[in-house]
């Protein structure tokens, strides 16, 4: 069986739920601990995990810019937003979170949430204390290069848009990420929503609405991926790879 | 292609009444509960695709100045003027209500103007409502743009056509039925060849690029004989596209068709070797058969799309454009956005009024399930391709397809026993036999026709 295209639509199976034995299969540190020898039943008794949240329907705020920094949250299913609202009140958006990825590494250094954080389709989170967390760390040292993993890859999505890159590179790059990001936490890397809206993406890569579609539609026209409606397919990697590369340099 | 024979016995089992599925689900499952804040949502929500899809506009102009009995279309019978002039201005505010929910770069690349009388209104008024309509959203480039408009030969002029064309209007589609005088007194529709024939040529010269010719098969008083006359005048016109609707007889629903004498209608066997002749003196005139009910000739785009496997089919019929969200306009109009369906009301004074007041004008509609995007893919597929391919379709769908449509392929079976369709271990294929029962095959994967209706009861037309 091929894996599952990202988001998953059957409410039952929304979020692949773990017990008190056995972790989510989407949990962002369950692989940095089973590394470590620390399964579950070991955290729990630390008191560390974790209050499954959800789930919040498309729109539904997480938390919003200015709020108490009490917890971070794990998404286990869906999609978030992060975004601030300039001086001007534009919105920029920060950036988009799939299963397995954690919101509010950003907020680590403050007592407040320095950005806001929506749901844009339907989604489930475990919140967890970050102190809690950090304290566990320094015991399981697997443990604190996955948050400090999570927390530079929180920061090198922002910058890598800040070079002067085409908008074909900007877009391959984005989709690119998106790919490897999915797949990493067991999801299809070929075939996968665009949970954002067109404005989101937009906005996320500094381009027009209208030159997302373009793009879009001439990498169809040139048989990069095909793409109905919100889904993508992703039909010839190594020529997105070609495009992306100087902008992922990996 | 070689006549078809069914036995008389067959023909009882299959000619039922069934929906023409130019929607999936079909108008009757639409529901109070969705309503202008549910179609505002799908408007954003189709703004967000990534590549937000093209648009097709369909208006109705309701009104006709003299009632044709067959007719089961929502119009009104008026000679009044004032009436068309106050539509038209309703119509634009419409449009100013509606154009502000679809992105700006989202291009419109079909316009069709339905009826009703499309030509009760004159040149100047459908003018107007053009301009309006270019002003509010963005028109694809006249080559990537169809644009066209139903036409009543019987009250438009040549310099009309002319007009019409001006504005922009590049495919025309006449209605005639039948060309009989027996059947057209019957019809209450008296239409010469020769008025007929000017419009043809009127719309040729005038550079429009295309012109469809509406007949129906199973009217009072037809035969073999005259239809097959109807048929040789109609072929001498040469239109590029035919259509050849099976009338249906409801005079519970259609108050017109009661004074249609019951016992003047042709037979079930009748009315199947009437659509048989069609099909075979079409076919020796060099048109190929689209599909239900449309004929093309094979220059023509619908004929190229079958060719290429891409035709569409939706409100408007068989089209190579359904690959769009679909605005409809005015009273009974329906729009398809995203994955949902609404309806504006039927009749002139709800529709009115909610446009006064500055609401959109739904009255009904729906989202569609997941399971209601599947079947309509399917049944889109036979409609379309005569074939559904049963792995992409899994794919698409993430099912598996023999057992989510157990229920479907047992229903299915006696049609392959009779050999309407085949289900082969890769696909489905309608066959030669089939392809003039189309209804009925689709009829096994429709989910609601095993349910109660919920506001109607079922009254679709037959499927023969």
């Amino acid at each position: 069986m091929s894996a599952p295209a990202f988001p998953r639509s059957d409410v039952r199976i929304l979020a692949d739920d773990g017990d008190a034995l056995h972790f989510c299969s989407t949990c962002a540190f369950s692989q940095a601990c089973i590394a470590e020898g620390m399964h579950k039943h070991a955290l729990l008794d630390l008191h560390v995990l974790v209050e499954h949240v959800g789930p919040l329907h498309a729109g539904e705020h997480i938390f919003r810019e200015g709020d108490p920094f009490v917890a971070i949250a794990a998404v286990r299913a869906g999609t978030v937003k992060t975004y601030v609202i300039d001086p001007n009140g534009e919105e920029q958006v920060l950036g988009f979170h799939f299963p397995g990825e954690v919101i509010g590494l950003s907020a680590i250094d403050g007592d407040r949430f320095p950005c806001s954080a929506v749901a844009l389709d339907t989604v489930m989170l475990c919140r967890f204390s970050f102190q809690k967390m950090a304290l566990l760390a320094t015991r399981v040292p697997g443990l604190q290069r996955q948050l400090f993993r999570l927390l530079s890859r929180d920061i090198g999505r922002a910058t890598l848009l800040a070079g002067d890159w085409a908008a074909d590179q900007r877009m391959a790059a984005f989709l690119l990420a998106m790919s490897r990001r999915l797949s990493e936490r067991g999801f299809s890397a070929v075939r996968f929503q665009l949970t954002m809206a067109r404005t989101d993406i937009a906005n996320y890569l500094r381009l027009a609405p209208e030159t997302v579609s373009r793009v879009l539609r001439r990498f169809q026209d040139d048989g990069l991926l095909v793409i109905e409606r919100r889904e993508v397919e992703i039909v010839d990697q190594p020529r997105l790879n070609a495009l992306a590369g100087p902008v992922l340099r990996d | 292609m070689p006549a078809i024979a069914f036995s008389p016995e067959l023909l009882r089992r299959y000619d039922r009444p069934g929906p023409r599925y130019t929607s999936y689900p079909t108008a009757p499952q639409f529901r109070g509960d969705f309503g202008e804040d549910e179609l505002r949502a799908a408007a954003l929500a189709s703004n967000g695709d990534p590549i937000p899809r093209r648009l097709s506009i369909y208006g109705h102009m309701p009104f006709c100045v003299s009632p044709c009995f067959y007719c089961g279309c929502n119009r009104v019978i008026t000679r009044d003027v004032a009436r068309g002039e106050q539509y038209i201005e309703r119509l634009c505010e419409e449009i100013d209500l509606t154009a502000p929910l679809f992105d700006r770069d989202r291009e419109v690349v079909q316009l069709h103007l339905g009826g009703g009388t499309p030509n009760f209104f004159t040149p100047a008024q459908i003018g107007r409502l053009l301009s309006r309509l270019r002003e509010r959203f963005s028109f694809a480039a006249a080559a990537d743009l169809e644009c066209s408009i139903e036409l009543d030969p019987r009250f438009i002029t040549a310099d009309e056509v002319h007009a019409l064309a001006a504005a922009g209007f590049n495919r025309a589609s006449l209605g005639v039925q039948d060309f009989d005088p027996a059947v057209q007194e019957a019809i209450n529709r008296v239409q010469g060849i020769k008025e007929t024939r000017a419009i043809v040529d009127a719309c040729r010269a005038s550079g429009m690029g295309s012109v469809n010719i509406d007949l129906i098969y199973g009217l009072p008083r037809q035969e073999r004989e005259n239809f097959r006359r109807t048929l040789e005048t109609v072929i001498e016109m040469r239109p590029d596209r035919l259509a050849i609707y099976g009338y249906a007889h409801m005079p519970k629903l259609f108050k017109a068709q009661k004074q249609i004498e019951a016992e003047e209608l042709p037979s079930a066997e009748e009315r199947l070797a009437l659509l048989q002749l069609a099909i075979s003196e079409l076919g020796a005139a060099g048109y190929h058969h689209i599909g239900m009910d449309h004929f093309a000739l094979p220059h023509d785009d619908l004929a190229q799309a079958l060719e290429r496997g891409s035709l569409q089919r939706n409100f408007m019929g068989y089209t190579t454009h359904a690959q769009t969200d679909l605005i409809g306009l005015g009273i009974s109009a329906i729009s398809q956005i995203g994955d949902t369906y609404s309806q504006n009301p039927r009749d002139l004074t709800g529709w009115q009024g909610a446009v006064e007041n500055g609401r959109l004008p739904v009255f009904r509609g729906m989202r569609m399930s997941g399971d209601d995007q599947l079947r309509a893919d399917v049944i889109q597929q036979l409609m379309c391709q005569g074939e559904v391919l049963i792995a992409p379709l899994e794919r698409r769908h993430a099912i598996a397809f023999r057992s989510y449509f157990a229920d479907a392929l047992a229903r299915l079976a006696p049609l392959v026993a009779d050999g309407l369709v085949n289900v082969r271990h890769d696909r489905i294929r309608v066959s030669g036999h089939g392809r003039l029962l189309l209804r009925n095959i689709a009829m096994c994967f429709d989910r609601y026709l095993d349910q109660p209706v919920a506001i109607l009861p079922p009254s679709f037309s037959r499927a023969i």
